[in-house]
C-alpha cells in the first residue's frame, strides 16, 4: 500500500509555485525550523538504553545527550523510566514530583553546571 | 555489570530537573543503615544498560532534497504552510511597496493560520492512533 507522504524536493516545488526564486537552502532551513515546532507537538515515541553510574545521581538530558550507543536522543519530554532489576527485566519506577530529596548526594554531581 | 535490585519500583526513584534526569534509591549494595534523612542516594553501582527511557524524541532533520520529513505524513503539508508563512514574513518586511507588503502579511497570517490549526488545534485528533471498542478489566480481588 502506497501513502501519500512529501519529499524535501515535492515541498520546495510547492513552495516556489509562489516563491520561484526561494534559494534551496534556505527552505530546507526552513523545514528543518518546521520540524523543530511540529516536534513539540508530535508523539514520536522512543525509546533508549542508559548506562548506570556508580555514585552518578544526574542524567544528561540536553540536545546532545547520547545513549549507551552513543546515539543522540534528541529527547523532548520523558514520560516513562524503567529501571533492570537483578533478573535483567526493565521495571517502570516512580517519579518523585517535587524532585527535592533531602540531601543531594554532592560527590555525584558531575552533571550540574558549576560557575567558573 | 548488571543490576543488584530485586524491586526497583520500591527502591528507586526519579526526578527531572532542567536538562537532566535525577536517579536516587534507597538501596545500598553493602547494607549500608541510613537515617530517613540521607534515604536517598545515588545508584552505588553501576548498572550496563540500566536505564531504559521513554520519552518523545524531536523529528530528525532533513539534510537532502530526497529526504523525507521525519515526522507523519498528516503534517507534511503543514510543513508547506510554514515555509510560505516565512518566506511571506521575510517579502512583507523586505517589500517597498506599502500595499505588497500589506498583501504579503495578510497572506503570510493565512498560512501562519493553516499551520497552526493543522498542528494545534486539530494535531491531537491527527495524531492519535487510538480506536477499538474498550473494555473495562477490573481489579482481582481473589
Amino acid at each position: 500500500m502506497a501513502i501519500q507522504s512529501l519529499t524535501v524536493k515535492q515541498i520546495i516545488s510547492r513552495v516556489r509555485q509562489v516563491f520561484p526564486n526561494a534559494p534551496e537552502t534556505y527552505i530546507m532551513s526552513l523545514i528543518n525550523d518546521a520540524l523543530n515546532e511540529l516536534g513539540q507537538y508530535s508523539q514520536k515515541s522512543m525509546s533508549a538504553k542508559i548506562n548506570i553510574v556508580a555514585n552518578q545521581m544526574f542524567y544528561d538530558l540536553s540536545d546532545s545527550a547520547t545513549d549507551s550507543s552513543s546515539n543522540v536522543m534528541g529527547i523532548n519530554k520523558v514520560y516513562r523510566v524503567d529501571v533492570m532489576d537483578d533478573d535483567d527485566d526493565y521495571i517502570r519506577v516512580p517519579r518523585v514530583l517535587d524532585g527535592e530529596p533531602l540531601m543531594f548526594d554532592n560527590t555525584s554531581e558531575s552533571a550540574i553546571e558549576e560557575p567558573s | 555489570m548488571a543490576s543488584n535490585i530485586k524491586y526497583p519500583e520500591d527502591k528507586v526513584l526519579y526526578f527531572i530537573r532542567g536538562d537532566h534526569l535525577g536517579l536516587i534509591t534507597t538501596y545500598s549494595s553493602t547494607n549500608e543503615s541510613r537515617t530517613d534523612r540521607k534515604a536517598y542516594q545515588a545508584f552505588d553501582h553501576s548498572v550496563t544498560n540500566g536505564l531504559l527511557l521513554h520519552y518523545y524524541g524531536n523529528p530528525s532533520k532533513v539534510t537532502a532534497i530526497t529526504n523525507t520529513p521525519d515526522i507523519d505524513n498528516l503534517f507534511h503539508s503543514a510543513i508547506v504552510d510554514y515555509v510560505k508563512k516565512c518566506l511571506y514574513m521575510d517579502k512583507a518586511g523586505t517589500e517597498s511597496d506599502a500595499g505588497m507588503a500589506q498583501i504579503a502579511l495578510s497572506l503570510m497570517m493565512q498560512h501562519e493560520k493553516k499551520f497552526d490549526q493543522a498542528v494545534k488545534k486539530y494535531g491531537t485528533k491527527k495524531r492519535s492512533k487510538t480506536g477499538g471498542t474498550r473494555a473495562v478489566v477490573p481489579n482481582s480481588f481473589t
